[in-house]
């Protein structure tokens, strides 16, 4: 895959992260960048962290159990772990 | 030696009621407190991914398929299970979790992962690692004694009583 192809990928996912997060938190998302951090920024909690996790792998139909939720701290991660499992 | 034994046996029972407690009270205080322990047990077993048999998910469980049918039947009724047809074969029902099924899984999952995560802390890697040892003793030394004296008829209403003892506790906690 060429890079024009995966930066639009990127792209696209940001949007839909975003979407996501903004519809789960009920925030504008102006407030949301890639080096947004969930916990700091967000003050995400475990239930609504768990609710937009839920639809982001229906949306994706990818499985992001536990163990790989640790490594996320930004948005910026998300999008790079759906990048990942999305290209597997 | 004595004293050993009745320490071990003592704390063994403890931490076996207080967890089954702990896990109850979470629940009852929490977001899902229409769920049951068991139930919440069953919804762990099914699992937030592919969906499952009955017969799978009752041997997970170490239940019958006929007590599974009647829990499934109150989960479905809690919007937690959906029940369909499998594609394939039509004989064959599979059950999953919805969305709320889903979040109320993977939260209690969370539940006891803190829970670990709280005992461990104290001690440094080397400790945990002998911990870990010496837990995982105990846990295949209680496997090996519920293999020598399961039978197959029983197994079932041992695993309520159990449930049972939790739910005693409890009630005596409250009446102080």
């Amino acid at each position: 895959m060429d890079d024009g192809s995966d930066s639009k990928r990127r792209e696209k996912i940001m949007d839909d992260i975003v979407k996501l997060l903004t519809e789960s938190l009920d925030i504008s998302p102006v407030d949301l960048k890639a080096s947004t951090n969930l916990v700091e920024d967000l003050a995400i909690d475990s239930m609504q962290l768990y609710e937009f996790v839920i639809d982001l792998e229906e949306s994706y139909n990818i499985r992001l159990p536990d163990e790989l939720l640790e490594q996320i701290v930004t948005i910026d991660d998300i999008v790079n772990l759906v990048m990942k499992l999305t290209s597997e | 030696m004595q004293d050993k034994e009745e320490r071990m046996s003592a704390a063994l029972v403890r931490i076996f009621e207080n967890v089954l407690l702990t896990e109850e009270l979470s629940l009852s205080q929490g977001y899902f407190s229409d769920l049951s322990i068991a139930e919440m047990h069953t919804l762990t077993a099914i699992g937030p991914y592919e969906a499952k048999t009955m017969t799978n998910t009752a041997a997970i469980l170490g239940i019958t398929t006929g007590t599974l049918t009647v829990a499934i039947d109150r989960l479905v009724k809690k919007g937690y299970v959906e029940r369909r047809r499998d594609d394939k074969d039509r004989r064959v029902v599979r059950i999953s979790l919805t969305r709320n099924g889903k979040l109320a899984c993977r939260m209690h999952g969370k539940f006891h992962k803190v829970l670990a995560k709280r005992i461990l802390e104290a001690y440094d890697s080397s400790e945990q690692d002998m911990l870990l040892t010496l837990v995982e003793d105990i846990d295949k030394y209680m496997a090996s004694s519920v293999t020598k004296y399961e039978d197959k008829n029983n197994t079932e209403s041992i695993r309520k009583t159990a449930a049972a003892v939790a739910k005693d506790k409890r009630r005596r906690k409250e009446d102080g």
